[in-house]
């Protein structure tokens, strides 16, 4: 197989994982009365994928998505949130990735993803609503993507350390 | 966890709960609050957060939203977008909190005196 089907198919894993990811992540609710708090978990593949494909690939996963999970599990209304902050937060990492090279964390990559990614959405909501009145409400939101960012950042990493055992990625850069 | 990381962390929880905090000190108030109900961007009415009040809020395109203001405490009792999540926002009542609709474009908010 050549390496450009071999991306293919690895990167077509990556969406259909990040789905999965999302419909789990939509069947256990957080017990908080704060709206909009989620755990992150597609953000797992995004991190995999940003450090395994790149940032243009990641793009497409990203966007492939949200539009995906949008349309099967959740209002159309809800992907123009998920998009400004998926969008977001991927540009963020993607930086972050980039100006750090090899010293990069990836915890922290993902806690400054997670705190972006509700960045946009409150941005977005904030447009829609026509308020700037959603100040507190993103304080909230990033406290709380403190811990779940730590979570799915030391999740991430783990899964780097397993998978770079294997020969998966050998071949993607041949 | 490294050094570095662990650093960065707590800067950003101070600086999350630090933010918080001074929210509430600097909308702190002993004037009377009331709840300001905007809807598609423009204020539909304002009511004191005193009076125990239940009102229901028609969007253009037929939705609703029932605000009940019980004890001080404005809180999204019913609503028939599809998400819920205005229903699901813990009641509000210190200046500055916020319940908001997305779907419905209808944001409740507390805010202080002399509206």
């Amino acid at each position: 197989m050549n390496s450009k089907a071999y991306r293919l198919v690895i990167l077509s894993l990556y969406v259909s994982m990040a789905l999965i990811l999302s419909y789990v992540e939509s069947l256990i609710p957080l017990p908080l009365p704060i709206p909009g708090a989620k755990i992150g978990l597609p953000n797992i593949i995004t991190l995999v994928s940003l450090l395994t494909l790149g940032w243009p690939l990641t793009l497409l996963v990203v966007v492939a998505r949200v539009l995906l999970s949008g349309f099967l599990f959740g209002g159309g209304f809800s992907i123009v949130y998920s998009l400004g902050g998926g969008l977001l937060s991927l540009f963020v990492m993607a930086l972050i990735l980039h100006f750090t090279k090899d010293g990069f964390s990836l915890i922290l990559t993902s806690i400054f993803g997670a705190i972006s990614h509700n960045l946009g959405q409150v941005i977005v909501a904030s447009i829609v609503v026509q308020t700037s009145s959603l100040m507190l409400y993103f304080l909230i939101l990033m406290f709380l993507a403190i811990p779940t960012g730590l979570f799915i950042g030391i999740t991430a990493r783990e899964l780097m350390r397993l998978l770079d055992k294997t020969t998966i990625f050998k071949r993607l850069n041949s | 966890m490294k050094k570095k990381e662990f650093i960065v962390i707590t800067i950003l929880l101070v600086i999350s709960l630090g933010g918080i905090a001074l929210y509430y000190i600097i909308n702190a108030t002993n004037q009377p609050l009331y709840v300001r109900v905007t809807s598609q961007g423009e204020v539909v009415t304002i009511l004191p957060l005193s009076e125990d009040h239940t009102e229901t809020f028609y969007t253009p395109s037929g939705g609703y939203n029932t605000l009940t203001i019980s004890n001080g405490k404005a809180k999204m009792t019913d609503a028939d977008c599809p998400d819920k999540i205005c229903v699901k926002t813990y009641p509000i009542s210190s200046p500055g909190e916020t319940i908001v609709c997305l779907p419905h474009k209808l944001v409740v908010e507390v805010v202080t005196g002399n509206p």
